[in-house]
């Protein structure tokens, strides 16, 4: 931590010396933290003027927890507000509009914040974790007012941090208001409490899209995923699992995963073969799959699984002569308030594509392009793949992909497969109506 | 294919192109069907390895595909057997894993980029469809055409050959009968011929069969037989000369180039038939030689002399090199061979494998049906006209059904040649009797007295049968045959295609359950176990451990070392402080075992148990485990009350039955009621000391216990 405070305090040197006339003061700060899940959703409602008057058109907002995933930031006319990132916890804002006072909604999500305390526990115990976090807004800035709202999974509290005004009713804490809080300022923020819902974290998501022009896509995603809430101390009883309601509330039995509404062909199945416990729902707007792991999740548990399935191009695809754009979702939801700890994306195109460009919703690390030989193939299919760590929800989005294919080679696959059988059929022809042998025999009839 | 369009281009075929079209059509329809009944299981339930063996065998091919055959022929597993681990190279017939890891090559190679997984599960529907053809093949050789398509059609569909090859069961077995039978058609076709390509082919063949099963030795024992027969019937020329010392020259080189069987083909009983008949040709042959250059008397003398002289030498050899050792002693498999009775006596784990045990002759009906009925008429139609091919036939049919006998498993060679001989006795008799019903026929379209004089005469041509009686005739065997299509089709749904590893069943409104348990469990300590923990488990579910959970294991289903099974029996049968002890000593992990008692599965471990304790009880160490102490007071086995004490406080009692006191498991019942034994049971309220439970299957069908470390000092 005093390693990032010097980072901050260099870095607000450094800014300060840049911004030196600046003074900004955050008049107004509202928190919400929703801890009802294994993430971290935060909603800062900042409002901010200068002291000086004058116009404000950056803003720097630092982050207190440790692995954020996700941050976007509204302007108080719904806009996007642009987001620089200068390090791993520092981030400056840029307003489209550059005005006195600002008011404008950060929110973020992050993975990891919130750890079972105690560590292990056993299969009928509850599990409770901890949220360490700060009570006040840490921010470059003075902040002359702010309040924070926790929402917790359940009204069992067994501690939090005190500083009054606070106030508990049910499973809300709120917190505040404070004034005048000082730029600056850490005081740590703890609660204890329990929570319920399975923290389950994807480790690896392998997400495999196979493009074919014939006006398939083939989906493949392989996961690996751990329950990284308090680990199971001792031993798993069966009977009590069947038999008692209380009995593993935190093991992940089942979830469910949503689908494309025309999604075809769903296989679910890991390296033994099929999962036999599976339902598909199909909805209007989407396909809801239940998944049941071969096994419920306990703390420490693992699983891994493959889950495959088709969608018609034409819903994905567009075209303008040999121009190609492809519009798919980078990830798909896997569970309710997933986090990813890493997730490889391959799209495969077909043979003979050529001009490709990939433009990503968020950055992400490209890794060099590949040629993968399948089905009918001669010079290889490219495959173009990325990778992206701590991914949550809202980073379902969609990439776009620019390729050029001319619609010709479409007519390969067909004349490879009949110029094979033609040239048996010759071969047969030539085989039975000419006489190959050296020696001469009498022929019968 | 050009035959077909070049026909109808003239508007009608010619009789030869008429009856390739047809020899074609239903060898490639019989081909097709060999291929789809298979796919029962398949369609059922997915495309999964089943049962046990097959798992080894996928694991392995999955290391040869992967690793490559250098690697896999110096692999030492240590995976299984822990602490012994196995030379897998060196003692597996690597001809299974060599062919679908060489299929799966050349289709990687032409970009098919399929599982390796896959191409297990179809190896075997492949291989019968080729069998087919071979059948086909050999029967032709043997008789004629018409009985090789009969008998094509017969084998593409027999239960006694699909029992062993439906898709997914990936065993030796699956494409030993393609290579036994292809083995026979070039040796066939090397007798006929008395060339040495034939012969040097039939070798090759035979190489690739030793490669791929052990029951080469049935072949490599039939053949000279066949031979030996030949001589006896004065049949032996110098055809069979060459053929048969090719063929023993060669296939014996070759042979021996597979590690497992090493020099087994110079050394073992077994062999030794092969090579005496081999010394025999070359006595017989030299022995023609000389009759054919001195006179008559004199050559009585000197064969006499000779032969006594040789005989003698033989025994002394013989004699001397078995009391030595050089030639191995006879192994229990096959004593049971010779006396059903043997292993039962003297191998516990020989007895305990159900295919070891005689077959039933209600089996031999299931597995075959009407071909039991047409064996001995196609053998009769051999008799009636003896070849040198027929002569190994007839061979061939009896000495198989006699082995068929001594072992269920030995079904599988036995299909195939009543298949042959069933084709060759339906062939023969529709050929007779349909030229009748053709005769009928034509005849009544024309009344008069010139066309029953006709009628008549052509009644003395086709063997004097009238066109009724020949109709009567053909319609049953149409009938019979299509009965035989029905049975298989239903034995094959019924009883061949299923995976066993997934099991299913009806549940009470008629909607089907599955029971996934046994993959469960594998992934299960797959995913959540340390990956070099051991696992102890009775040796049937070995193979399957490691290949699905991928962890080391005691004992598996390759069944080498007795001791070591015997010792995991012991563990089993014991208390729960004398299994700890073993236990500690073979480093155990986790102990996973099989209980049906809530689902009602029958073969689970509990069933099974009275064969741990025998095989337990069968070494010096487990002295102290008696077969007796597990009955209950009046000699029964019993799990509830009445129950021997000793039982009801067996590791394996304890680990099953853990907290199933509690469970209500059948309406109208006490708690613990085991469906399998029918019975409430008798040790209801224990815990376990030195294990704990680590997880337990949906359906309680796998249940995996950990074993606890040695307390803290002082605690």
């Amino acid at each position: 931590m005093s390693k990032n405070i010097a980072i901050f305090l260099a870095l607000s040197a450094l800014l300060g010396f840049f911004n030196a006339n600046a003074e900004i003061v955050n008049t107004n700060v509202e928190r919400t933290l929703d801890l009802t899940s294994q993430l971290v959703k935060t909603t800062t409602r900042i409002s901010a003027e200068d002291a000086a008057g004058k116009a404000i058109a950056e803003y720097v907002f630092f982050v207190a927890e440790p692995s954020l995933a996700y941050i976007a930031v509204k302007d108080s006319a719904d806009k996007n507000v642009q987001v620089r990132k200068n390090d791993e916890q520092s981030f400056t804002f840029t307003f489209p509009k550059a005005s006195a006072k600002q008011t404008f909604v950060v929110e973020t999500v992050s993975s990891k914040g919130i750890l079972p305390h105690p560590e292990e526990i056993r299969q009928n115990d509850k599990q409770f974790v901890r949220y360490i976090g700060n009570l006040h807004l840490y921010s470059k800035y003075k902040t002359n007012a702010q309040k924070a709202t926790v929402k917790l999974s359940s009204s069992n509290i067994l501690s939090h941090t005190q500083v009054k005004p606070y106030s508990v009713s049910a499973n809300k804490i709120t917190l505040g208001s404070y004034e005048n809080v000082e730029a600056l300022s850490q005081e740590p923020l703890v609660i204890h409490y329990e929570n319920s819902s399975p923290f389950v974290t994807v480790n690896t998501l392998e997400r495999t899209l196979e493009i074919s022009h014939w006006g398939n896509i083939a989906v493949q995603e392989a996961i690996q995923m751990t329950h990284t809430g308090a680990k199971l101390k001792g031993s798993f009883s069966r009977y009590d699992f069947q038999k008692e309601g209380r009995s593993g509330q935190s093991a992940l039995k089942s979830y469910k995963t949503y689908l494309p509404a025309s999604a075809s062909g769903v296989y679910y199945r890991d390296t033994n073969g099929n999962i036999s416990t599976s339902n598909m729902n199909s909805g209007r707007d989407f396909i809801e799959l239940e998944l049941r792991p071969r096994f419920p999740l306990f703390g420490g548990w693992k699983t891994q699984y493959t889950l495959g399935y088709n969608v018609p191009s034409y819903e994905y695809m567009f075209s303008d002569g040999n121009k190609y754009q492809l519009k798919m979702h980078l990830i798909d939801h896997i569970y309710d308030n997933m986090a990813i700890d890493e997730a490889t994306i391959k799209i495969i195109l077909p043979e003979g594509c050529s001009d490709i460009k990939l433009s990503p919703p968020y950055s992400v690390s490209r890794l060099p392009n590949e040629l993968v030989h399948t089905y009918l193939d001669t010079t290889g299919r490219p495959v173009i793949s990325f990778t992206k760590s701590n991914l949550v929800e809202s980073h379902i989005s969609d990439f776009t992909l620019y390729y050029s294919f001319s619609k010709i080679s479409l007519l390969q696959e067909p004349l490879l497969v009949s110029g094979f059988i033609y040239i048996i059929f010759v071969i047969t022809i030539v085989f039975l109506r000419l006489d190959f042998s050296i020696t001469s025999h009498s022929h019968k009839d | 294919m050009t035959v077909d369009v070049g026909g109808v281009a003239r508007g009608l075929l010619t009789w030869e192109k008429q009856e390739h079209l047809v020899k074609l059509a239903i060898l490639i329809l019989a081909a097709v069907l060999s291929f789809a009944t298979r796919l029962f299981s398949v369609l059922r339930f997915e495309s999964v390895i089943h049962e046990f063996d097959p798992y080894f065998n996928y694991r392995t091919t999955r290391f040869l595909a992967e690793q490559g055959f250098y690697k896999f022929h110096n692999w030492f597993d240590d995976r299984a057997w822990y602490p012994l681990g196995r030379i897998i190279g060196g003692t597996i017939y690597p001809g299974l894993m060599v062919t679908s890891a060489a299929l799966y090559r050349l289709m990687w190679l032409l970009n098919v980029t399929i599982d390796i997984r896959n191409v297990c599960v179809f190896l075997a529907p492949f291989f019968s469809s080729l069998t087919t053809l071979v059948t086909y093949a050999l029967t032709k050789e043997i008789h004629s055409t018409g009985a090789g398509l009969v008998a094509a059609a017969l084998i593409s569909i027999v239960p006694g050959y699909i029992s062993r090859s439906v898709a997914g069961s990936y065993d030796n077995e699956g494409i030993a009968i393609f290579c036994m039978l292809f083995t026979y058609y070039l040796w066939i076709k090397a007798v006929k011929t008395g060339t040495i390509f034939w012969s040097a082919m039939a070798a090759l063949a035979y190489f690739y069969m030793v490669s791929s099963w052990g029951g080469y030795v049935f072949l490599i024992n039939l053949i000279p037989l066949h031979v030996v027969a030949l001589m006896i019937t004065g049949r032996f020329s110098h055809r069979i000369y060459i053929a048969y010392s090719t063929l023993y020259c060669v296939g014996t080189i070759l042979s021996m180039q597979i590690s497992f069987v090493g020099f087994q083909p110079i050394q073992s009983s077994e062999h030794m038939l092969a090579l005496g008949v081999f010394g025999l040709c070359q006595i017989h042959a030299f022995v023609d030689y000389l009759r054919s250059r001195i006179p008559k008397e004199h050559f009585d003398l000197l064969f006499k002399t000779l032969m006594s002289s040789l005989l003698t030498v033989v025994l002394v050899v013989g004699t001397l090199l078995t009391i030595t050792g050089k030639v191995s002693p006879w192994t229990g498999r096959f004593y049971s061979l010779l006396d059903p009775s043997y292993a039962k006596n003297h191998i516990p784990i020989i007895a305990s494998v159900s295919e070891h045990q005689p077959t039933s002759w209600s089996s031999f009906y299931f597995d075959l049906q009407i071909l039991v009925f047409l064996f001995p008429a196609g053998l009769y139609f051999c008799f009636s006209k003896l070849t040198d091919s027929n002569i190994f036939i007839i061979l061939y049919g009896v000495t198989s059904i006699y082995f068929a006998g001594v072992m269920v498993r030995l079904m599988l060679v036995l299909a195939p040649v009543m298949c042959v001989l069933s084709g060759i006795a339906v062939s023969h008799l529709l050929a007779k009797y349909i030229k009748s019903v053709d005769a009928g026929s034509s005849s009544s379209k024309h009344g008069g007295v010139e066309s029953k004089r006709q009628h008549k005469k052509m009644e003395q041509q086709t063997g004097g049968v009238k066109s009724e009686v020949a109709i009567g005739f053909v319609g049953i065997i149409t009938l019979m045959l299509i009965v035989y299509t029905l049975h298989c089709t239903w034995v094959t749904s019924e009883a061949y295609s299923s995976p066993s590893i997934v099991l299913s069943a009806r549940s009470h409104d008629g909607g089907r359950i599955i029971f996934d348990d046994f993959r469960e469990a594998y992934y299960w300590l797959q995913m959540n176990t340390p990956e070099d923990a051991r696992i102890m488990s009775w040796w049937d579910y070995g193979y399957q451990i490691t290949a699905m959970a991928n962890r080391t294991i005691l004992v598996d289903n390759n069944t080498w070392n007795n001791t070591h099974i015997s010792r995991v029996g012991q563990a089993m049968a014991s208390s729960e402080e004398k299994a700890y002890e073993i236990m500690r000593e073979l480093d155990v992990d986790y102990v996973l075992v099989i209980f049906g008692g809530l689902t009602g599965y029958s073969s689970d471990d509990i069933n099974k148990f009275l064969w741990m304790v025998r095989i337990g009880g069968s070494t010096d160490r487990g002295a102290h485990i008696r077969e007796k102490d597990y009955y209950a007071a009046n000699g029964e086995f019993r799990v509830d009350k009445e129950g021997s004490p000793t039982l009801l406080n067996c590791l394996m009692y304890k680990m099953c039955y853990y907290r199933f006191g509690q469970m209500y498991t059948e309406g109208g019942k006490a708690q613990g009621y085991d469906r399998v034994r029918a019975a409430e049971i008798g040790n209801k309220d224990f815990e376990l000391d030195v294990l704990e439970e680590a997880y337990t299957t949906e359906h309680w069908l796998v249940r995996i216990y950990k074993v606890k470390d040695l307390p803290n000092r002082g605690v």
